[in-house]
Order: C-alpha cells, then sequence, then structure tokens
C-alpha cells in the first residue's frame, strides 16, 4: 500500500509531489517578491522582529499573524507574547500583520489561518521570540546600569533594577544595538501568570461597541460600491449584456465585465444595488445546467453500489475477522451541500494607483490576498500593501478570495477604488460549499466487546483541488503563468481521482478507536460544484457516521455504548479519558421526561471533545435542551475561549445537524437567504456546559473540534426517545 | 431632502427615498457600527432603535424616520463610557467574532428600557430576531439577565 495522503497542513507540498516537481526551483517562503516587512515603524521604536515594536514611550505593540474570526486568536497568541515578555495582555497595543513570509503559518509553511492550527503552531515560536526579546531588554538593563543581569527582573512590561522599577522604553535605544539571543529560556508551566488564567478576550468591547473594523466598515477617499450580477449556474460566461437600463440609473458611473460576471459601480452601495437588478444578462450553457440534488444523490447511491474505490488506512486483516462471531451493522449516512454563510458577507476595498495597490480585507490568508491582487492588476508583490481587518466569522469560507479577484478586476477596469460587497443571496448562491457526502459503514462486534472489524466508504467530492485552484495564483510568483497553475490544479484535481485520496475527505472515518482490522475506501465523484473547507472540514460529516455507527453497534450488542467505546479506545488514552469522564456526566445526568441523552465523542486537528446531548422530540421537531461538553485540548492558554468556542461549534454543529441543506436545481442553488437557509437562534439554543480536562500537553486548537460531535450525539439522542436511527443530515423524522 | 435625529444631533440627507436607513447611516453618514448581514430583515446585524423601538434598518426606507429619534450602537456607549449592556458584554467575554454584537446589544437594550426585569423566555422573544453565526445566545442571554439583576440590585 503506498498512499500519498494530501493533507492540507502539506498540500502544497504535496501539490509539488503531484504537479511531478513543478515547483522545484523555488521555495514557497521566499518568493522572490515578498518585499520588506509591513510594519508600521513607532517613532524610535524597538523592532526586534515582525511580531513585536517597543517604543521609548514604552507602548507594546503586537502584530498578530493570525486571522481574527472570532476564535480568539488574537487574544491567545497575545497572551503568548504576555506570557514571555512580560507584560499584561490587556496592555499590549494589537494590530494584525500584514503580508509577509516572516508571518507564515509553521504548520501549513504560508501565511494562513485554519485547522484549528494556531496555538498549536505558535505556542513555542512566538513565546520564543517574546522571550528573546525579554532577555534582550535585561541584557541592555545590565549594560547599562553595570548590575548583573541575574539580579533584574521584570514586571508587566517594567524592569525591576536594584529597588527601582523601570519602563522597558528606556531601554530599547539601548536594546537596539545588542545582539538578540535566539534561545532564551522559556518558563516553565508553574511560572505562568497568564497562560491558562481566566480574563475575558481581549477584543470584546471593541465588539461590543461597533468600534471593532471589518473589511465591510473600511472607507476611503473616492471609494465607489461593487456589486456583481453572477451566473446561477457555477462557471458560466457571460454571452450577451444589456446594461443601458443600469447604467442610466442615479449614482451609476461604470458597468464593467469582470471573470464573475457583471459588476454595476455607483457611488453608494444602494445605488449599485438597485442598479444589479436592472442588469440583462444570457450566460453560456453547461452541462451542469441540469444538475439537480436528486441526480447527485443517485450517482453517488450507484457508485457506492458499484466502485470499489481507493484503499486508505489499511490495518490487520478483514478477512478474517469478517469470519469470527461478530454481530455487524451495515449503514449508510448522508450528509449534504452546506454554505458557511459567515455573517458578514465576502467584500474587500481594492484602490490601484501609481503602480501601487492596497487591498483591506478581512481574510484567512493575507497574503493569498497579496498574490491575488498583484496577479489580476499585473504588479509586483511588493507593490501590494494588504491591510488585514477583523473578520465577520470565517469558518473556512474566508480562505477562498474570489471577491478579492474580483474588487481587483473591478478597480482596474473602472480606474476607482472599489468596495466589493457580496449580498447574502451570492453568499448563499454563489459560493464554495461543504461537499455532501455518501458514507458507509460496515462493522462487527466480537464476544468479547471488541470491534473487530471496520470498512467505512465514502463518496463525494474533494475540497482540495478547488481550493488550490482559487489559491495558487496568489501565493506561487506573480511571473509564473496562469497556464501552469492551472495545469498543477488539473494534475491534482485528476490525482484524486483515483491516484492518491484527499485526506480531508475520509479524515474521521478510522482514527478514533482501536480497531485492530479495518478498511477506508473512498470513491471521488465530483459534478463539478466549488467546494471547499467548511469548519472542522472531512470531520463534519465523517463524525455523524462513526458516532452514529458505534451506536449502533452498541444496541445491536446490547451492550452500553460508553462501555463500548471505553472497549475500544485502550490505545488513545486521552480519548478514553474524556469519554470517562462524559459517561460520569452523563450517567450523573437527569433528564427531564420524554427527554433522552445521546453521547457522541470524536477527535479533530489534535483536541478531543465528547458530547452528551439531551433532546426531546414533539410534533415530529427535535429540542436540544442541554449540552454536556467535555474537552481536551492539551495546556489551555485561554479557559474562558475554550469554553466560548465549544459553545459556539456546538451551535454552529447543530445548525448544520437540524437544518443545513443546501439543494440544487437545474445547476442553481434553491437557496438564497436565512428565510430558507435557516440557522439557530436563541430560543433553539441549549444550554451548554464545558468540562475542560486538566492537561500537560502542548496546546492543540478548538475552533473546529467543538463541531463534530454534536450531529451525533443528538442523533443518538434521537433514538433513545424515539428509537428511531435518523442516518440523514439534516435530522428529520420519518 | 430628509430629516431626522441621529444619536441626538439633526442630520439631514439627499439620498433616495428609499434607502435603507442601515445604508444612509453606514454610507452618507459613516456610521459603521450597524451591520449588513441579509439585506431581508431575517438576522437582525441592523438593529437600531427608532423613537426607542428596536427596527431593522436593512429594510426600512429613509422616509420612514423622517423626523424620528434614531439611535445607533454609537450613541449607545462607547470603550470609555460603555452602556452598562456594552461593559457587561465585555466582562463576559459575549462576541465571538463581533459582527452580530451591535445589533443583539440594540435589541437588548430595547428589551431592558421596556421591561426591567425580563425572564429567559422574555429574552429570547426579543432576541431572537437577531441571528449569531458564531453561536453566542448562552453568553447573549446571560449577559442580559446579568444587567437586569444589577439594575434590579440597584433599584433596592
Amino acid at each position: 500500500m503506498n498512499t500519498v495522503n494530501l493533507s492540507r497542513r502539506g498540500f502544497l507540498k504535496s501539490a509539488g509531489i503531484v504537479g511531478g516537481g513543478l515547483f522545484v526551483g523555488f521555495s514557497l517562503e521566499g518568493c522572490g517578491d515578498s518585499g520588506v516587512l509591513p510594519i508600521a515603524g513607532l517613532d524610535g521604536a524597538f523592532v526586534p522582529n515582525a511580531f513585536l515594536q517597543i517604543t521609548p514611550e514604552n507602548l507594546v505593540r503586537f502584530y498578530c499573524p493570525r486571522d481574527e474570526m472570532g476564535q480568539g486568536v488574537l487574544t491567545g497568541l497575545a497572551t503568548l507574547i504576555a506570557e514571555e515578555l512580560d507584560v499584561a495582555p490587556e496592555d499590549i497595543d494589537l494590530a494584525f500583520a500584514g503580508a509577509h513570509p516572516d508571518y507564515n503559518n509553521p504548520d501549513f509553511n504560508l501565511q494562513l489561518t485554519g485547522g484549528s492550527s494556531s496555538l498549536k503552531a505558535h505556542y513555542y515560536p512566538l513565546r520564543q521570540a517574546a522571550a528573546n526579546v525579554r532577555a534582550v531588554l535585561v541584557d541592555a538593563a545590565a549594560t547599562s546600569l553595570k548590575v548583573p543581569a541575574g539580579s533584574i527582573r521584570t514586571d508587566n512590561a517594567h524592569l525591576l533594577v536594584s529597588g527601582e522599577r523601570l519602563p522597558y522604553g528606556q531601554f530599547v535605544a539601548h536594546a537596539s544595538t545588542l545582539k538578540l539571543p535566539e534561545q532564551a529560556p522559556l518558563k516553565a508551566k508553574t511560572e505562568f501568570k497568564y497562560i491558562g488564567s481566566e480574563f475575558p478576550r481581549l477584543d470584546a468591547m471593541a465588539k461590543s461597541t461597533g468600534t471593532a473594523v471589518y473589511g465591510i466598515d473600511v472607507d476611503i477617499p473616492g471609494m465607489h460600491h461593487a456589486l456583481v450580477k453572477r451566473s446561477p449556474v457555477a462557471g458560466a460566461r457571460l454571452v450577451s449584456l444589456d446594461a443601458a437600463k443600469a447604467l442610466a440609473m442615479p449614482g451609476v458611473t461604470d458597468v464593467v465585465e469582470i471573470s464573475a460576471g457583471v459588476a454595476v459601480v455607483a457611488e453608494k452601495f444602494w445605488q449599485a444595488k438597485k442598479a444589479v437588478e436592472l442588469i440583462e444578462v444570457q450566460w453560456s450553457r453547461l452541462p451542469l445546467d441540469e444538475l439537480s440534488s436528486a441526480q447527485m444523490r443517485a450517482d453517488y447511491e450507484q457508485a457506492m453500489r458499484n466502485e470499489p474505490g481507493d484503499a486508505t488506512a489499511e490495518r490487520g486483516d478483514m478477512d478474517a475477522a469478517t469470519a469470527g462471531n461478530n454481530i455487524t451493522i451495515d449503514s449508510e449516512y448522508w450528509a449534504p451541500h452546506l454554505a458557511h454563510a459567515p455573517l458578514e458577507p465576502m467584500n474587500a476595498v481594492v484602490r490601484i494607483a501609481d503602480g501601487e495597490a492596497d487591498v483591506w480585507s478581512g481574510t484567512q490568508s493575507p497574503s493569498t490576498a497579496q498574490g491575488l491582487v498583484a496577479r489580476y492588476a499585473g504588479l509586483d508583490k511588493s507593490r501590494v500593501r494588504v491591510h488585514n481587518t477583523y473578520l465577520g466569522g470565517g469558518f473556512g469560507r474566508r480562505a477562498i478570495l474570489t471577491h478579492i479577484v474580483e474588487a481587483t478586476e473591478t478597480a482596474l477596469a473602472s480606474g476607482k477604488p472599489i468596495q466589493l460587497l457580496w449580498t447574502r443571496e451570492d453568499d448563499i448562491r454563489n459560493g464554495f460549499l461543504r461537499p455532501a457526502s455518501l458514507m458507509r459503514i460496515e462493522a462487527g462486534v466480537d464476544a468479547d466487546g471488541i470491534i473487530s472489524q471496520w470498512r467505512a466508504k465514502r463518496v463525494g467530492g474533494n475540497v482540495m483541488p478547488d481550493s488550490m485552484a482559487s489559491t495558487l495564483p496568489g501565493l506561487l510568483p506573480t511571473a509564473l503563468p496562469d497556464t501552469l497553475i492551472n495545469w498543477s490544479v488539473n494534475a491534482a484535481r485528476s490525482a484524486m481521482d483515483g491516484l492518491v485520496v484527499d485526506a480531508t475527505s475520509v479524515e474521521g472515518l478510522f482514527e478514533d478507536y482501536d480497531f485492530p482490522n479495518r478498511e477506508v475506501r473512498h470513491i471521488t465523484l465530483d459534478h463539478g460544484l466549488p467546494l471547499t473547507t467548511w469548519r472542522s472540514v472531512g470531520h463534519s460529516y465523517t463524525a455523524f457516521a462513526v458516532e452514529s455507527a458505534i451506536d449502533q453497534l452498541a444496541q445491536a450488542s446490547g451492550r452500553d455504548p460508553v462501555q463500548l467505546r471505553l472497549d475500544n479506545t485502550r490505545n488513545n488514552p486521552r480519548l478514553h479519558h474524556i469519554i470517562r469522564i462524559a459517561g460520569e456526566r452523563m450517567s450523573g445526568l437527569s433528564p427531564a421526561s420524554g427527554h433522552g441523552l445521546g453521547l457522541a465523542v470524536h477527535s479533530s486537528f489534535g483536541s478531543y471533545v465528547a458530547q452528551v446531548a439531551e433532546v426531546s422530540v414533539a410534533d415530529g421537531n427535535i429540542r436540544v435542551h442541554r449540552v454536556v461538553c467535555v474537552v481536551d485540548c492539551g495546556q489551555v492558554v485561554n479557559p474562558d475561549i475554550v469554553r466560548a468556542q465549544m459553545e459556539g461549534g456546538i451551535i454552529y454543529g447543530l445548525t448544520a445537524a437540524l437544518y443545513g441543506n443546501l439543494e440544487v436545481e437545474k445547476g442553481t442553488i434553491v437557496q438564497s437567504n436565512f428565510h430558507d437557509y435557516p440557522m439557530l437562534r436563541m430560543n433553539e439554543s441549549p444550554s451548554v456546559e464545558v468540562v475542560i480536562v486538566d492537561s500537560n500537553e502542548d496546546p492543540t486548537g478548538v475552533g473546529e473540534p467543538g463541531v463534530p460531535p454534536i450531529a451525533p450525539a443528538v442523533a443518538n439522542a434521537v433514538f433513545a426517545v424515539t428509537g428511531q436511527r435518523l442516518r440523514e443530515l439534516p435530522l428529520r423524522l420519518g | 431632502m430628509i430629516g431626522f435625529t441621529l444619536n441626538g444631533k439633526y442630520v439631514e440627507t439627499a439620498d433616495d427615498a428609499d434607502t435603507p436607513l442601515l445604508w444612509v447611516v453606514r454610507d452618507t453618514f459613516k456610521l459603521k457600527g450597524s451591520k449588513f448581514g441579509c439585506g431581508a430583515g431575517l438576522c437582525g446585524a441592523c438593529t437600531m432603535h427608532v423613537d426607542g423601538e428596536p427596527m431593522r434598518t436593512c429594510t426600512l426606507p429613509v422616509t420612514a424616520v423622517a423626523d424620528r429619534n434614531v439611535m445607533t450602537i454609537e450613541g449607545l456607549g462607547t470603550p470609555d463610557e460603555p452602556h452598562p449592556l456594552q461593559a457587561v458584554w465585555a466582562e463576559q467575554g459575549v462576541p465571538q467574532c463581533g459582527y452580530c454584537q451591535s445589533g443583539q446589544i440594540m435589541s437588548a437594550a430595547a428589551l431592558l428600557a421596556s421591561n426591567a426585569e425580563p425572564t429567559e423566555v422574555d429574552v429570547d422573544r426579543a432576541l431572537s430576531g437577531n441571528i449569531c453565526r458564531c453561536g453566542c445566545y448562552p453568553r447573549i442571554k446571560r449577559a442580559v439577565l446579568t444587567v437586569a439583576d444589577a439594575g434590579k440590585d440597584a433599584d433596592q
């Protein structure tokens, strides 16, 4: 067996492999045209690295290399700096970094925020960067005051020297002349002042007073507003255009053809909005024009029956296991296409003037934004400044930056600074989707309660090819022609259909349990809808299949679902531990009459989460009253943010479990806004209790891992209440 | 010209009469705290007070507020002088992405102005028109009840 797994972590490296060594000869890190550090130098400041500036007035500014989309990364990473630099987190001046290789995510080797990677990837590098700066400040004080460095202590941006309290700022000029140490000692856990302590996130007041700036809030002189008339079917080209009525509307200045359709430019948003509805267009016919959700589902079912698929993650001897005296199940599970629906619709401001460009947008990849503007404006990357903002939700959607391409094309064609905004209808109908999945699990429990065979199979599209296609033009050097980029994307696309398995398509199907004999098979079936990563990626659907199947096995073999999980996680001690805690909590709950409990557990992105849902069913409606969540994410940096991410992940996952269903008719998405693509609301929201497991392991992320267990926990609870086993998302009672 | 009072100050706009109040406030008066989420009155991110009533301003033509009192999140409080709801929101770490929170807080402020001792059901009823995609609902509810409780204590 020789399977190349294309995980997101390594996708560029892997793309290099798939592309036959295409990328050999230049490193992505040093793209040649990346330019100087995008730091606005404060007056007289000490700039020891890309992340920190300290002024003579003792202002400590932190340039956060990751993107704040609600997950709390700004607070989390500032806390790492605070700990080792010894500055109170609330006293740090926070800024978002621009685009530069120094801000690459060490996990991906590119400037991307995702995969719940930020704390894990930055836990040591950022602490080290801060510890080195603290050490050089101590050194500066020691040499200028002629005292031994060992006698100096620090406290909240001050040096404590011979009974005096001197601000760091007093020594920044001298520190700039000294050699920065590379390996200053880091604090031991027992010395932590801020890591692991209880304090509210640092951006909460700005976000409670309307003063936090999102991309949509950016307003620059001369800025015009653009909306795009888009094809209802993905990928259609413009065949004919009549813009006369739109151009006659007040305030409308330009109507320009761009790659996504027709952009209408006006002085104000509402003028553009009214005018774009008057644009008359015809689109090219596509094979996708006849596509429907029912057809896709039928194709998936046929492939599941008829195609063996590509094998991966094999272990043990499936034939021997099958021959044993097992109690078996064989079930199929369905998860539909979904939209991310972040509450801030996609938008970007782009200004191109005098051979330079600026882009303002909240994205999960500022360097991609930079590269896309450079490529489409015909500029060197060093001539493009990226101004990252707060993100009004990300969930994977803001790693895809076609709106920045659209804004760049519109700015170029109109000659004006442009704010391009998607409507909610654009977002639901024209976005990149969470792929639909049909999954089948055949499994058996032996007489000792060991799950002795586990065969999982998934049919669906892969997220990697489309994500690469929209991202690589921004990541690769602007000198590399589009034809070569397209060639490598197509090479990856065809490789993932039969040669290699996109690891994100099967992640979560096999990892958690001991499974002495197991096999995972994957069938790529891609109808051509644009796909990308959606909060928790493959885990968002695989956990539903796996944790429903485990519950079915328990029921079929007459075993307790907690005990069956404990008996089959002996090689996974951290998961085993949270199952035990969740099981104890579950047996302590006394659900109201007519309510039932369901348990699901799942690890993703290095974190372990168990959830117990208390559910009732009335008039065919599923109501989730309470969720108890147990999480092990290693060393906790900010307990309140861990709790918030579990609460939010559960509610995000509940929207998908109870409502989420994006349907296609004649190649067009049927849903369009929150009336037919509903979100969970406060009156439907459960109470959530979060139990954080104490751990000495290094930190792992919490943005995504709270999502996967909730759908199966609710489905298992519905079974407990009704005896009905629901194997399709969204959960609907028969 | 259409005139109205915006956060205590009389303003006039030449925007088209059908322009939703949200866009007059954002594009013409450059107050960006109120957000665009759906354009259809479905998510509540654009909520402002009109004569003290919480209104979805993404569908409310500006003519409808002629000579009336409009208050936005900017008029409710500032980081230096926050409204009690804003102070508790920050203390309890309510926001995640934060994009919906102006609307949530405006709905909550209108509730407390008309009902100083709301029950959980009252809070649900007043805020279920405000979508939070990040799922901050348990914290939003707790924060509103905390402020209501504090107000009750202050009255005693």
